[in-house]
């Protein structure tokens, strides 16, 4: 990582805190009445699908109603669920919009995400052994993790995981590698087994069988139609959320790097450990910002869509003090992540080599 | 009809797994809001019907609740929800008018004061129109009339006649017939709150004995004294009832209990004006941690969330840094600072991160 001596990680955190200060005493009238523009927005794509959906024995109707309702939950998850339990509109006092009491259309339960993504992920980002976002324990991304036969086909555990993300996310906490590892004991999951059952259950009721049966004749219809609007959202966020860290330039960290680490140093971490890709305003809405990773890692509590804003004052401090600025296209961004998957599922001597060869 | 929606469990507990909230029926309010605000379910509105000049600084704004309120007893405040430049705050009011007037023609009334410095009572002032919907809460307070008829003494000062006026119209139009006085006290004439409501009352009902004096005509300011007690019959038979600024009402108290007057024949209410955020104002207070029973005393630039930590509770936490929001939590009165953005809370129900707010004066935190 870029080695910055104290005095400049000082002034990058007075500079970068600069920026934070400024939006937190602007927020105002213009950012509630966007979030609750997006929520009417959400509603109604909702409505709008589930209404649809019974009359979905007819083709097109079918694929309005399942499109309406998976961006209905990609819009929830992201741009609304997301961004509110990060705190960024605790200030206006709404209990409907309070990042400790919110809770969102997936899988994962609100506190669940809390604990593993705004504390855990965002306090340790890409640092191997505490940041377990960084391959979600069931994919080898750098050479930190010793490859082992089993990782080659790790490319058919990120189709999995994609396809069914919502219940990876949810059942993440459980942290399977430490109980293989006998590090912890299925006992001591049993409060959080208990509240993933309760959520999952209630979600699958409410898509796989509630407003199946609701409109009992056309169930079948319906059915495909819901668990169609939970794919489209499973791909869209994976793909999001993988653009985010495990781009080629994203870095990765050591426990000891990070130990005792200044707020400047944090800030630094959050740089380069994270990763922006471009696209017009409706990628930017549909990723809930998270197309402006870097920035949501350097100020996670400032409302997302103030984001691009502070990009161009974010790349121009990377610039003054050398530090690489990770963008690119959508589909460049995510071709590297596929890259990253597939060269780390092979053993480190048949990668180096393939790497040391002309492209 | 809602209501009875709203009430049946089975339908509540489907809303919860459908919506993913406690409140199932306001998921719905996004859509339903630019159509009626009055449809809103999250809260009970209220939609401001008139707006009327009592003194040059003190309104009565005339509300419609939604039918759906639960009503008030003469006495009793609310806390109303306003949104002003994206944020909710709550602020609490005496009800000005008598219960009476909800039940005959659903309105009520709140009679406010510009406060020097307040935020919310100067956008009332200056900003709320009729038209507006504002958020109405459940009524709630113990300064209430006697059961049976019983002498009664009011003693009031200035915008404390609020709930007293409620309680007037209430005990006349039921022809209360025990004698009961108001001592009602104003710096000058201008300032008299329902000057012409008072007077009415006391063309209508017998039993009702008023003084209005104002404390600053003349050389020297003339407060309660004695005298004003003395010419009270039956002083020491009488329930007392007091509100007003936190001087008379000291000294009312002081003045009652030499006259033999019992604590449990006492009763007061009042809001005090927020205390204008001063530069000199040290930091610390003391803490009161509601839902644990503990209070404790903290000085200097102590955070919250070391002061509960301090006094053995155990606080969820996270990063300690101001970014995570693990620490949240809801405080239910009084003002902080935000360490990290040196900030000052206003004095009502908000939520706060523990790990970056220090009190400033008492707090109350639901932990």
């Amino acid at each position: 990582m870029q080695k910055l001596t104290e005095a400049q990680l000082n002034e990058l955190e007075k500079d970068l805190n600069a920026i934070r200060d400024e939006v937190l005493a602007d927020l105002g009238e213009r950012d509630a009445r966007y979030i609750r523009k997006v929520i009417r927005l959400h509603r109604s794509l909702e409505v709008a699908g589930r209404v649809m959906m019974p009359f979905g024995f007819i083709p097109p109707v079918f694929v309005a109603a399942t499109t309406a309702l998976g961006l209905a939950k990609i819009i929830e998850n992201m741009e609304i669920g997301h961004n509110v339990m990060h705190g960024q509109y605790d200030w206006m006092n709404d209990p409907a919009l309070h990042s400790q009491t919110y809770e969102w259309d997936t899988v994962c339960t609100g506190d669940s995400w809390r604990r593993t993504h705004n504390y855990e992920h965002h306090t340790y980002t890409n640092v191997i052994g505490k940041d377990r976002d960084y391959g979600y324990a069931v994919l080898r991304l750098s050479d930190d993790v010793k490859w082992h036969p089993g990782h080659s086909l790790q490319f058919i555990n990120y189709v999995l995981l994609s396809v069914f993300f919502q219940w990876g996310v949810g059942v993440h906490e459980l942290e399977t590698e430490r109980l293989r590892r006998r590090e912890i004991r299925w006992k001591d999951k049993l409060p959080f087994l208990k509240e993933f059952a309760r959520k999952g259950g209630r979600q699958a009721f409410k898509d796989y069988v509630f407003f199946p049966l609701l409109t009992f004749p056309v169930a079948p219809i319906v059915l495909a139609g819901n668990v169609g609007a939970n794919l489209i959202r499973n791909l869209w966020s994976s793909t999001v959320i993988f653009c985010g860290h495990f781009t080629q330039d994203a870095e990765t960290f050591t426990e000891a790097e990070c130990e005792n680490e200044s707020k400047g140093h944090w800030y630094l971490r959050q740089l380069t450990g994270s990763s922006n890709f471009t696209g017009g305003k409706l990628v930017h809405l549909l990723s809930g910002h998270l197309s402006y990773q870097i920035e949501h890692h350097v100020f996670p509590d400032l409302p997302a869509h103030r984001y691009p804003e502070i990009s161009p004052r974010v790349q121009e401090i990377c610039a003054r003090y050398g530090i690489h600025y990770n963008t690119g296209s959508f589909a460049g961004q995510y071709g590297t992540v596929i890259k990253r998957i597939l060269k780390y599922s092979l053993p480190d001597g048949v990668r180096s080599r393939l790497e040391a060869q002309p492209a | 009809m809602l209501s009875k929606l709203e009430n049946s469990t089975t339908l509540r507990w489907l809303g919860k797994q459908l919506f993913n909230r406690e409140d199932p029926a306001a998921f719905f309010d996004p859509l339903l809001a630019p159509l009626d605000p009055m449809l809103v379910r999250q809260y009970v509105p209220a939609r401001v019907e008139r707006i009327e000049a009592e003194t040059a600084d003190t309104r009565t704004f005339t509300l419609k609740p939604a039918a759906r309120w639960g009503g008030f007893c003469a006495g009793q405040h609310v806390t109303v929800s306003i949104d002003i430049d994206g944020r909710r705050h709550n602020r609490t009011f005496s009800l000005s008018c008598s219960p009476l007037r909800w039940q005959k023609e659903g309105l009520v009334t709140l009679t406010i004061k510009r406060l020097p410095g307040g935020l919310v009572t100067n956008w009332m002032h200056d900003h709320l129109e009729p038209g507006a919907v504002i958020g109405l809460g459940e009524a709630f307070g113990e300064f209430l009339i006697p059961g049976q008829p019983e002498p009664v003494l009011f003693i009031a000062g200035g915008s404390g006649i609020t709930p007293i006026l409620s309680q007037l119209e209430t005990m006349a139009a039921e022809q209360y017939h025990a004698p009961v006085t108001l001592l009602y006290f104003v710096r000058t004439q201008a300032d008299i709150i329902a000057a012409q409501r008072l007077h009415t009352l006391r063309q209508g009902w017998p039993a009702f004995s008023l003084s209005i004096l104002a404390t600053e005509t003349g050389a020297a300011p003339r407060f309660l004294n004695d005298d004003h007690l003395d010419a009270v019959p039956g002083l020491r038979a009488r329930r007392c009832y007091l509100c007003g600024p936190g001087g008379l009402m000291e000294l009312a108290t002081d003045l009652l209990h030499q006259r033999g007057i019992a604590d449990d024949h006492i009763h007061c209410t009042f809001f005090a004006a927020p205390k204008a955020a001063l530069a000199g104002d040290s930091l610390g207070g003391e803490v009161r941690f509601s839902r644990s029973d503990v209070t404790v005393t903290a000085e200097g630039e102590v955070s919250l969330l070391d002061i509960a930590e301090a006094a053995s509770l155990s606080p969820r936490y996270g990063c300690r840094m101001g970014i995570c929001h693990q620490c949240s939590c809801t405080k239910t009165s009084g003002t902080v600072i935000n360490r990290l953005t040196g900030k000052t809370s206003g004095p009502g129900e908000e939520k706060i991160q523990l790990c970056v707010s220090v009190p400033k004066g008492p707090v109350n935190l639901e932990l």
